[in-house]
């Protein structure tokens, strides 16, 4: 009997799965960093709006990365549904919080499909991966050095428009 | 045609000849291409079997499948949808068994 499936995909179905579900991932992260922006832009926070703004972008590129390389290699990326996105905020130090933590979870979800890459030995995704993982890094160091400047500056006054001056410069 | 995996009601195949696979949905073989096996794959394995249960997700019990771009149409009770998701996930298996043993030979 042929081995037809590794005939017409290069990768594992398994992965697949995976990949399709951080597709997901990146479209909802696209969206919750649109809905940050729109909070920055209606508090006058316009470098923070522009820098949320950017983010989407971004998110929608390693989206539509994933996107291609499973319907390059053979597979079906299905093109995601997203849901439930918050777009009500207490402060721009919460939103930068939020924005943390959602990097944190897509790293922790790059790595886990790594994890299973290696684990069935399917390297195409694994080394395709690699990009991703130093992208992650850099996105939470992005996320850690805003943080920062509210410990350092705090909250009150000026800060906050100090603050949101220099988020354009990150 | 090689037999993957017979369920108690439908059964799957891969054919070397066309370098296709075939569902027999007992009354009605379907040909399916990789890329719509992996659909058919898609759809079967998102049903929600739980909503079968629930009286208010899904009152009749019942399931309506398309394949191959809408060319066939498939309604499944539930008990044709516990069968045909054990299909699915055993013609995967048993495709991944071929591919390492083709492997290791």
């Amino acid at each position: 009997m042929k081995d037809l499936v590794r005939q017409k995909i290069s990768i594992n179905v398994d992965i697949m799965d995976l990949l399709n579900q951080q597709i997901k991932k990146e479209a909802h992260s696209s969206s919750a960093y649109l809905a940050m922006a729109s909070w920055c832009d209606q508090n006058g926070l316009n470098y923070s709006a522009e820098f949320f703004y950017k983010q989407s972008e971004e998110e929608r590129e390693h989206m539509l990365k994933i996107f291609k390389f499973i319907n390059d290699n053979g597979g079906t990326a299905y093109s995601p549904e997203v849901k439930s996105v918050m777009h009500e905020f207490n402060s721009l130090q919460e939103i930068f919080e939020a924005a943390l933590d959602q990097e944190i979870e897509i790293t922790k979800s790059i790595h886990s499909i790594v994890f299973k890459a290696r684990k069935v030995q399917d390297l195409s995704s694994e080394y395709f991966l690699q990009w991703f993982i130093n992208e992650q890094m850099e996105e939470e160091q992005k996320m850690r050095r805003v943080l920062e400047l509210f410990d350092l500056m705090g909250t009150d006054g000026i800060a906050l428009k100090l603050i949101d001056e220099r988020v354009k410069d990150i | 045609m090689n037999l993957l995996y017979k369920s108690y009601y439908y059964s799957s195949y891969q054919c070397d000849n066309k370098r296709c696979f075939f569902v027999d949905f007992g009354d009605k073989p379907v040909k399916l291409s990789f890329c719509q096996l992996l659909a058919l794959r898609q759809k079967v394995n998102s049903i929600d079997l739980n909503a079968h249960f629930d009286s208010n997700s899904n009152s009749h019990g019942i399931e309506i499948l398309t394949l191959c771009n809408r060319e066939h149409i498939l309604i499944l009770d539930t008990l044709q949808v516990i069968d045909l998701k054990q299909l699915i996930k055993s013609t995967f298996g048993m495709l991944e068994l071929h591919a390492l043993v083709a492997q290791t030979i």
